[in-house]
């Protein structure tokens, strides 16, 4: 089938079976391997990108059903040389080890961000309790979110 | 200002938060396959008949192995080298079933979905066998042989005696006993095994992955395959984590790269999450029974103890584990009069292997959990009694060399200072006061550790690196050594930046090709900062030396007399200097010789210690246990990245958390099937569960063996963290739990009988 969306940014048409889901055709078919496969069932967050702004467990949404959408992943959201306010805190505070949790959990910031610029710590933990890292004990992600916030910033 | 010490920004981690970075699954090579493999129903069988012709018929599968079509080798689970640590009992795919999950066959097809399909087209019948699915059972008198040692031992016991254990025990004011158990955590890493098989036309391959340890991959790919060490070619760029689990092979490796031969295209095999538990490694359960003398003193006159592991359907790391895990019980508190029996025993389960702690997770538990019995029994305080016990400078450390320093009781005296001990109850950082009818319980407990660096001396290790300085003066580190995510390819360049005096942003570090890096035992036993970063350091002041002498005749001084800092060749004390750059650059018709030096290292092994200090709170109606703050005090020689070493030691207290409250593999004691192999029915510790975690870090017992004193930190945090839990929660309710993971129903329960 024919998905026409729009790609970080750009309109992007693909050719995708129908019964593959958002992750698969973002990692395979649109060749942005970025967002992570950790579980493929929903439970650990590492495939969380934002359609139309939302964010989503890719791996639970099929490809054509973002037919039309805005489509974000963290290829999108900053390169080196630009990085994002997200991006450049979690590099500054030590919020990624491995890393293979790393950009879902910077695109579940960025969807928390974006609704509660200046959230709590704890809304900061409610907001990510669907991604799991098993490096950090959250403590390093935490911060780093904070910091990105506005609250940090001004 | 030094480089050392300082939280530069990890270059690694630029790649990591903007998705460039690229692991082991993330290759495609044109053409590529995707293979699956097809797991066992049952937990121990021959297999009768396995009949692959609907599968090999399916539109889209291009290759099918069996145990009939893959070579028969026997090999060691995890290879390392000239080790005692690892077992060969295993075969790429054996007529044998050891455990329900084990991989059968392999299907290799043009997508997942086919291969997925086409395991349900093989048709397997098995003979089944009797099932060990416990220790007892595999124990028992008649019990058939999971493999070929009739006892189900997957090595002789370990037995450790140091001084008269009888005479220390008729010494004894106070002898105390117990049994303590554990349960099966697993290392759930965020990236799946993964592995992509690459030949070319010369019938070299090529084999992306997710290991910590590329030389011994390529080491028993070579041996398994019969093909020489110089046509395998292992790469790993960044990898999702380890945690000492993947230092294995898990079939997949051999039967992607024989996919890949037979087929002669590309292969990706990449497990599933549920697949990381049945092919990946546990740490062992097991249990150990401990009975420790006391004199009224507080000091111990004998230990004994008997550690029973599990190692599940193959021995893997499991002499390594038992050995380590064992003989660990002849230190942290100090013990003339010892005795220890290790043993480590086939079972039809899931494969127990190595695991962060390393079986020290497991003694330790019993160990600082009795020694908190002890103190109460003595009447005094729990703290004070391990610290007048606490090994020190000059004892003899599990590995038969003398400690170095007073690391353990620095860090004792140091948390006891930071929490207010002998006033916990009131201290101010404690959350609430108690009082006598709310049903929210809280006390404080603390728990100790030690652990080595390197695997010495159940491995005679060996760490190799070569520096080259460029014409610009620029550097490369060509390290073996694999980034699991701790951020060491930074704390090595930190070290040979701060060893030549130029800018951390003038080094890069080129790893993860075994085909252009020195050879390297792998990344773990916490080694790699001490080792890495030592065999580092030796090779950067041999180019340090070369520099220094092209710089002696500009600046017309003997190279003695010369020092580098911030990139500036200078003479002693006075203002002469050339920078770095001007030493090295080509010179009016000569060209420039790029500076190299290599370095081998054999390092014995050095001790890390800490002390965990723990509030918790009990909710006596739920049974509900929550840590509500951990103050960490690590004792590491000299810290290098500041903000990585802490990130090690949140991280393990996180999977210690885990550990000791909720994680647990597990296996139906029927049938030996896996009943929670997933992330919704095995319960780690997330955002909301993870309480604040306050680390200090101390320098007071440097290690010479170390680059500037340093010693690991990997795996330190994720053994004192459980005991510390377990004594809290007794200073909560006044019961004693000699378990993990301990439950709410068995809080509730343990309320009831009190």
């Amino acid at each position: 089938m024919l998905l026409k969306l729009k790609l970080n940014g750009q309109a992007r048409e693909l050719a995708v079976e129908p019964y593959r889901s958002l992750l698969d055709v973002l990692r395979n078919e649109a060749g942005l391997t970025g967002t992570k496969k950790g579980c493929d069932v929903g439970d650990c967050g590492a495939c969380t990108v934002l359609v139309d702004g939302k964010p989503v467990n890719s791996c639970l949404m099929l490809g054509v059903e973002a037919r039309g959408c805005e489509v974000l992943t963290i290829e999108g959201l900053g390169a080196p040389g630009r990085l994002h306010a997200l991006q450049e805190s979690f590099v500054q505070h030590g919020g990624a080890q491995c890393g293979f949790c790393t950009p879902g959990m910077v695109m579940m910031a960025k969807a928390l961000l974006d609704e509660n610029p200046r959230p709590t710590e704890d809304e900061v933990r409610f907001a990510i309790a669907g991604n799991i890292c098993r490096c950090t004990g959250y403590t390093k992600i935490v911060e780093a979110i904070l910091h990105a916030s506005d609250r940090n910033q001004r | 200002m030094p480089v050392i010490g300082t939280s530069v920004k990890r270059p690694d981690v630029l790649g990591k938060v903007t998705g460039g970075a690229r692991y082991a699954g993330d290759f495609a090579p044109p053409g590529m396959l995707h293979a699956k493999i097809k797991r066992s129903t049952v937990a121990h069988a021959l297999i009768k008949k396995i009949d692959v012709e609907k599968a090999t018929a399916y539109p889209g599968v291009k290759a099918v192995l069996t145990h009939l079509d893959v070579p028969r080798v026997l090999h060691y689970g995890s290879p390392h080298p000239r080790s005692v640590s690892v077992t060969r009992d295993q075969y790429i795919l054996d007529r044998k079933v050891r455990y329900w999950g084990e991989g059968v066959a392999a299907v290799a097809a043009a997508s997942e979905e086919i291969a997925e399909e086409a395991l349900d087209l093989i048709e397997v019948e098995y003979d089944e066998l009797p099932a060990m699915l416990s220790v007892e059972q595999a124990l028992a008198p008649g019990a058939p042989p999971i493999h070929e040692r009739k006892d189900n031992l997957v090595a002789d016991p370990v037995l450790v005696r140091r001084g008269d254990v009888e005479r220390g025990f008729a010494e004894a004011d106070l002898v105390i006993e117990g049994t303590y158990e554990m349960g099966r955590p697993t290392p759930a890493y965020m990236e799946p095994n993964v592995c992509v098989c690459q030949w070319d036309d010369e019938d070299r391959l090529s084999v992306w992955i997710s290991t910590q340890t590329p030389f011994m991959v390529r080491g028993i790919l070579a041996e398994v395959l019969g093909v020489p060490l110089a046509k395998v070619r292992v790469l790993v760029d960044h990898m999702g984590g380890g945690f000492g689990a993947k230092q294995d092979l898990f079939q997949t490796e051999f039967l992607c790269a024989l996919l890949a031969r037979q087929t002669r295209r590309p292969v990706r095999l990449e497990f599933t999450r549920k697949e990381t538990f049945l092919g990946g490694r546990s740490r062992h359960p097991g249990s150990v029974w401990l009975r420790q003398g006391f004199r009224r003193d507080g000091s111990i006159t004998a230990r004994e103890a008997r550690v029973t592991f599990n190692s599940g359907a193959y021995g893997s790391h499991g002499p390594g584990v038992t050995a380590v895990g064992t003989t660990a019980l002849t230190s942290l508190y100090r013990c003339d009069n010892v005795h220890l029996e290790g043993r480590c025993v086939y079972t039809n389960t899931p494969i127990a292997g190595a695991y962060r702690g390393y079986g020290v997770v497991q003694t330790y538990y019993a160990l600082d959990i009795q020694m908190d019995e002890a103190a109460e029994k003595l009447g005094v305080d729990p703290a004070e009694l391990k610290l007048k016990n606490a090994v020190r400078e000059g004892d003899i450390a599990p590995s038969g060399h003398p400690i170095v320093g007073h690391g353990l009781e620095d860090c004792i005296r140091r948390g006891m200072q930071e929490v207010n001990w002998k006033n916990r109850g009131q201290s101010p950082i404690s959350t609430h006061r108690k009082s006598g009818s709310d049903p929210i319980k809280r006390g404080w407990g603390m728990g100790c550790e030690m652990h080595g660096s390197s695997a010495y001396p159940g491995i005679k290790e060996q760490g190799n690196a070569t520096v080259r300085m460029n014409e610009d003066g620029t550097v490369q580190l060509f390290t073996g050594t694999t980034g699991l995510g701790t951020g060491a390819h930074t704390a090595l360049a930190q070290i040979v930046a701060e060893e030549l005096g130029v800018r951390f942003e003038d080094v890069s570090v080129v790893h993860g090709d075994t085909d252009v890096v020195p050879w390297d035992i792998g990344a773990f036993a916490s080694h790699t900062t001490y080792m890495g970063g030592r065999v580092a350091q030796m090779a950067a002041a041999e180019v340090k030396k070369k520099l220094l002498g092209n710089a002696a005749g500009a600046l017309e001084a003997s190279a003695g007399d010369l020092e580098i800092r911030h990139g500036v060749i200078s003479v002693k004390g006075s203002d002469r200097g050339i920078s770095v750059k001007e030493a090295v650059s080509p010179k009016k018709g000569l060209p420039s010789a790029q500076l190299i030096a290599s370095a081998t290292y054999q390092p014995t092994k050095s001790y890390s210690f800490a002390a965990h200090f723990v509030e918790v709170q009990v909710d006596t109606e739920t049974g509900l246990i929550d840590v509500l703050q951990v103050i960490p005090v690590h004792e590491i020689g000299k810290v290098i990245h500041p903000v990585a070493a802490a990130g090690q030691i949140e991280g393990g207290i996180q999977q210690g958390i885990g550990h000791t409250l909720t994680e647990d593999h597990a296996v139906d004691p029927a049938t030996g099937r896996s009943l929670n192999a997933g992330f919704v029915d095995y319960k780690m510790p997330l955002s909301m569960d993870m309480p604040p975690i306050r680390t200090i870090l101390l320098e007071t017992a440097p290690d010479p063996g170390g680059p500037f004193g340093a010693k690991g930190v990997g795996e330190d945090p994720i053994i004192a963290i459980g005991p510390a839990i377990a004594n809290a929660v007794y200073a909560a309710i006044g019961v004693r739990f000699r378990h993990y993971p301990i439950t709410p129903e068995q809080v509730l329960e343990g309320l009831r009988g009190k």
